[in-house]
């Protein structure tokens, strides 16, 4: 609105840029880390300006997306696959909050990164990430959105085994990865479906047709769980879930930006690219996408009450979260699902860069071992509290307003997942104050020492970060605070809403005081038990262990969920299986062949003789033999060619 | 100018036999320079290859046994068209790389670098060859470098797998022998050419049997299910060059065979025989994939993985279209360079730590990066990333394969999980973890032969991962006309 309608170019810059920084990079800058970083800041922050740009072009449309034109990409019989840009109100907004907490993140990184090995290695594969990130979200059609899905999947691998040293980590990355990919099978399964029924990429096309029901209801069924299935592992949705605590063995810059506001969200973003589809599918569907979402939400925030290390109760509750967002979609909540995931980008970002400037001052994410960091660290303190209620969704919050657009969704469309949604909110203030409580409040504990060879760590008296990480951390805060106002009156669900057919826009802001009271008093009532079990130890937390019996434990082990995939389906029936194929090629195929050697050497006894070693006596044997096998071949098919030609 | 690239190769090779013994080490150098040669042919041939003209390209023809009286005659032909001509330029460059890897053969270097090159003029017959007896004896020529290279320069069990390599192969190409020669007795010709623009369509002996008959062949040396347990052996045994070889373009033989003979030759045969085909394919890609996830043996991991990859080529045969045909024209390619990197790379591994044990490996990336990145690159590529060769061709199988077999297509998307599990799983106990004293003396590859035989690879991966078109271009005019003739039958 402010500026002239953003031309092609400068939107593929917004992708160029960050690309350009990984191969400088690596061409030039490996031995020289700290221009690296600097590189890096300085293309994204090139990368931000033209995704404002493109925004306020966005908003100039209203949402309607600007018209580019693809390109051919590959071409090959009836395949003709092509590459564009599909800039709307849902991927202006995407791209607007990839280059936003990139930018916050590196130089965040700056900081928190200081004095590791690896440093210029680690803005290579931010940059390769934040590249196959905004190339995700811009993308028109859906082979260009799963080839950089993969690539984004690819970074989180790399950025997750950044420190390869440690087994647990090398294994967490591996988990990713294959978890992911196991949802990914339904993913390409959708892929190649609905290109063979309908013969295009094009994502408003696939969205058209399905719209129009021009897609029969199996295919389109195949099609959307099949995407559901890719979403489940990227945005890990139980049973898919369990790869993400364990991402949290990557560089806290890289939690807090892949692993909480962007990559995860890719799974959600993926459903409302293709809500038009979504919405077409018969209604089963839709039903168990939005109870998924919803057991997911309440299933990772029970884990995230007992959990002691401050960055998995991030991660459980960003399971949660996603949780939240695809319960949302399935209900139909477009406007919501967004609001969510742009709002969760903002607080969820700033509570991992938070939890990062704690390990810096203690060299742990153990809260058992914090505690007492509230005089110490006052701007991580008040930035991570602020944060907390945002994500409680308490009033006037950013959190509060988006959650509150999901519950009002569920109340009006099935009470049952409202009901869960509500507890969902009371166990979400639960264990963010719990962390609160832990960490900042009652006794240092001392911190742990310094790990050799990780990122630069002092010895454990708790300080305050740098400024590098401190500035981020408060412009996050100026999101999680004010960001949930921009939907209040329908503005941003209107914008966002521009990207879908016409048909399909009917959001209206509404406040519905009973879910508004009813959630708030969940949150405060959460905030209320922690602080009685945690603060004020009334009652201590060992009583209510011992009160509740068996299922603290089997929530500690996770709902033993681990040793089902690892021990269960992994090494019982994959190895399983493996061992038996083996064997069945060593014993019954190998035999059979073995056993007409055996048979063979009989003969081949009697041939032992011209075996001499030496190559010359070979070479010169072998030449004859194609010269008596030419002419025999020549005598005898020429006695059978003159017997049979007609 | 395809006579040139077949003579280049075999004049080396004659030539380094002719190296007084004190001065054999300098086969290697004849080895480069013919191999080196023959591979900047190659190069010509496919850039002044010419899509938009359908038949074949640079044909040599001349009469060589003339018997017309007898109704037939078996000509010396070499062309090219948009299927063979990738792999042409595959094996140039694979070529190329076996003889660097090779840089450090002692024993007996004028011999192995003779039948080294002499098997990249055998392999180039059974390419160019456009008359089914000269194919024939092309194919049986590579049977003997093969057989010499694993027994003499091998290690392990070496004699066992050569000879079990020997005698799998002999077993398929006899029965192959025995269709061509019913196929060329019936029409009176051994051209190619002719036999596909006028398929046999009634013989002595049942079209049906003369199919699989050819097909066995074909099928042992792809290879698939169950006639595959010959590869893990000789590329376990095989030295690093020959694994190179045998994974990169030796198993294309049988892909190419299967596209450029059984199916236009017997295209009713070949499309009644579809579905056994695709439940051999998407058995063979599952098969290999769990079989790869319990291998504890770095080479055999990559061979087995080896038969999982090499399903796809048949998945995409299978489905007898022009998508799946391309795809698997594709993935003859990919599969060449990304296994041949591996292979590469394995042996690097090997030349340094001597073992193959994966447990024994640990934390090998602080010691050899340059190794170590490229291995992981070769196997993402292996495992199906986009941005990398093998993700297109996988996709355009998949993409050609699913509307006729969709549950052996939905078998080969589950092999790409299976995939991601071997390769990471392998990354993360071979490379990842703390460095251990036991290998602390390794040195990386940073010599010249080792740094071009991998950058030239992983050149080739990421060129057609990003710009397929490289590669659609001539296989779409190679595929085109193939696809025609089989999707004209019902």
């Amino acid at each position: 609105m402010l500026l002239p309608h953003i031309p092609e170019a400068a939107v593929w810059a917004i992708y160029a840029a960050p690309l350009i920084s990984f191969l400088v990079i690596v061409v030039a800058l490996r031995t020289r880390p700290l221009l690296a970083g600097r590189f890096t800041i300085g293309a994204i922050g090139v990368a931000w300006l033209l995704a404002m740009w493109a925004l306020d072009t966005s908003i100039g449309l209203g949402g309607e997306p600007a018209a580019f034109h693809p390109h051919h990409w590959l071409t090959l019989f009836k395949l003709d696959v092509e590459f564009g840009l599909r800039l709307d109100g849902l991927s202006a907004v995407m791209i607007a909050v990839v280059t936003s907490i990139s930018l916050l993140v590196q130089i965040y990184s700056t900081g928190y990164m200081a004095g590791d090995g690896g440093y210029a290695r680690f803005f290579a594969f931010m940059s390769l990430f934040t590249m196959s990130m905004l190339g995700l979200v811009m993308a028109s059609s859906l082979l260009q959105l799963f080839i950089h899905w993969e690539l984004v999947g690819l970074t989180s691998y790399l950025l997750i085994g950044f420190w390869f040293h440690r087994p647990s980590a090398a294994a967490a990355a591996k988990k990713a990865f294959i978890v992911t990919r196991f949802g990914d099978f339904g993913f390409m399964l959708a892929v190649v479906l609905i290109w063979v029924k309908t013969g295009t990429f094009d994502i408003a096309e696939i969205n058209h047709l399905a719209h129009a029901g021009e897609i029969a209801v199996p295919v389109l069924t195949g099609f959307v769980l099949g995407l559901f299935a890719g979403a489940a592992g990227k945005s890990a949705q139980f049973p898919l879930h369990f790869w993400l605590p364990d991402a949290m063995e990557g560089p806290t810059p890289v939690s807090s930006i892949v692993h909480s506001a962007t990559m995860v969200a890719a799974g959600v973003y993926l459903l409302l690219r293709f809500f038009g589809a979504v919405e077409a599918a018969p209604e089963g569907v839709r039903t168990t996408i939005a109870f998924v979402g919803a057991f997911t939400a309440i299933f990772a925030a029970s884990m995230g009450i007992v959990a002691t290390d401050i960055k998995r109760v991030l991660a459980y509750s960003t399971i949660s979260q996603l949780g939240y967002m695809v319960m949302a979609i399935g209900l139909g909540g477009y406007v919501a699902a967004i609001f969510h995931l742009f709002t969760h980008a903002f607080f969820k970002s700033l509570l991992f860069q938070g939890a990062g400037s704690l390990s810096h001052a203690t060299n742990t994410f153990e809260m058992p071992l914090m505690g007492g960091l509230r005089k110490a660290m006052p701007i991580t303190y008040w930035t991570f509290l602020i944060g907390s209620l945002s994500l409680s969704g308490v009033f006037p919050l950013a959190g509060f307003w988006s959650k509150d657009e999901i519950l009002a969704d569920a109340w009006n469309h099935n009470i049952l997942l409202w009901l869960i949604g509500t507890a969902v909110a009371f166990m979400t203030a639960l264990y963010m104050f719990r962390a609160i409580f832990l960490t900042f409040f009652g006794d240092y504990k001392g911190g742990a020492e310094p790990e050799h060879g990780s990122h630069g760590g002092h010895a454990s008296h708790p300080h305050e970060s740098p400024a590098s990480m401190v500035a981020p951390l408060l412009i996050l805060t100026v999101g999680a605070i004010f960001f949930g106002f921009f939907n209040v009156g329908g503005m941003f669900g209107h914008f966002v809403e521009g990207a879908l057919a016409p048909e399909l826009r009917h959001f209206e802001f509404e406040v519905n005081p009973v879910v508004l009271v009813v959630s708030t008093v969940a949150a405060l009532a959460g905030i209320g038990v922690a602080a009685a079990i945690y603060y004020a130890q009334r009652p201590q937390s060992s009583v209510i262990r011992g009160a509740l019996g068996p299922i603290p434990g089997v929530v500690e082990h996770l709902y033993y969920v681990n040793e089902i995939a690892e021990d269960g389906v992994v090494r019982g029936l994959l190895l399983g299986v493996g061992k038996l194929a083996a064997a069945f090629d060593k014993y019954v195929v190998d035999g059979i062949v073995n056993g007409i050697g055996q048979a063979t050497r009989l003969v081949g006894s009697g041939l032992r003789l011209t075996i001499t070693g030496q190559q010359q006596a070979y070479s010169s044997l072998y030449v004859l033999g194609v010269v008596v096998a030419v002419g025999a071949l020549f005598v005898l098919g020429g006695g059978i060619l003159e017997r049979l030609a007609p | 100018m395809l006579t040139l690239f077949l003579l280049l190769p075999v004049t080396g090779a004659v030539l380094s036999l002719f190296l007084p013994e004190e001065k054999q080490h300098d086969a290697k150098w004849i080895a480069l320079v013919f191999s080196g040669a023959a591979f900047a042919v190659s190069v010509v041939v496919f850039a002044l290859f010419n899509a938009s003209v359908p038949g074949y390209q640079f044909v040599n023809t001349f009469e060589w046994i003339a018997a017309s009286d007898a109704g037939f005659r078996i000509r010396y032909t070499v062309g090219v068209d948009g299927l063979s001509a990738p792999l042409v330029l595959l094996l140039g460059l694979l070529s190329v790389v076996s003889v660097l890897v090779s840089w450090r053969i002692e024993v007996k270097a004028k011999q192995y670098f003779a039948w080294l090159l002499f098997m990249e003029t055998a392999v180039a017959g059974v390419f160019l060859s456009l008359d089914l007896i000269q194919f024939f004896l092309f194919w049986e020529l590579e049977l003997l470098p093969m057989f010499m290279l694993i027994s003499q320069w091998g290690s392990g069990r070496r004699l066992y797998s050569a000879t079990k390599f020997l005698i799998y192969t002999l077993a398929g190409s006899a029965f192959m022998l025995v269709g061509f020669l019913v196929l060329g007795a019936t029409a009176g010709t051994f051209d190619i050419a002719e036999l596909t623009a006028k398929p046999v369509t009634q013989a002595v002996v049942p079209l049906t049997f003369v199919f699989w008959a050819i097909m066995l062949a074909f099928l042992v040396k792809l290879p698939t299910f169950p006639v595959h347990t010959w590869l893990p052996d000789a590329h376990t045994d095989a030295p690093t060059a020959v694994s190179v070889m045998l994974a990169g373009v030796l198993l294309k033989m049988g892909g190419y065979g299967i596209i450029r003979i059984a199916l236009p030759l017997l295209p009713q045969q070949a499309h009644d025989s579809r579905l056994i085909l695709a439940s051999l394919a998407g058995f063979s890609v599952l098969w290999g994939a769990v079989i790869t996830l319990r291998q504890t043996d770095l080479k055999r991991l990559v061979a087995y993985s080896s038969v999982s990859h090499m399903g796809y080529v048949l998945l995409g045969v299978s489905a007898m279209g022009s998508l799946g045909l391309s795809g698997a024209a594709m993935q003859m390619f990919t599969h060449g360079t990304i296994t041949g990197l591996l292979f590469v790379v394995v042996g690097l591994i090997y030349d340094r730590t001597h073992t193959r044990e994966i447990s024994q490996m640990s934390g090998l990336m602080h010691r050899m990066p340059v190794v170590g990145t490229v291995f992981v690159i070769a196997g993402l590529a292996s495992l199906g990333l986009p941005g990398m060769s093998g993700f297109v061709a996988e996709m355009t199988t998949f993409l050609g394969s699913l509307d006729a077999h969709p549950v052996a297509t939905a078998a080969g998307i589950f092999g790409v999980v299976l995939s991601a599990g071997y390769i990471l799983w392998t990354v993360q106990r071979v490379l990842h973890g703390p460095a251990t004293d036991r290998w602390k003396e390794l040195t990386d590859a940073t010599s010249w032969w080792e740094v071009t035989a991998m950058a030239s690879l992983v050149f080739v991966i990421l060129a057609v991962g990003i710009y397929p078109a490289l590669l659609t271009t001539a296989v779409q005019a190679g595929i085109a006309p193939i696809a025609q003739i089989m999707e004209g039958v019902s």
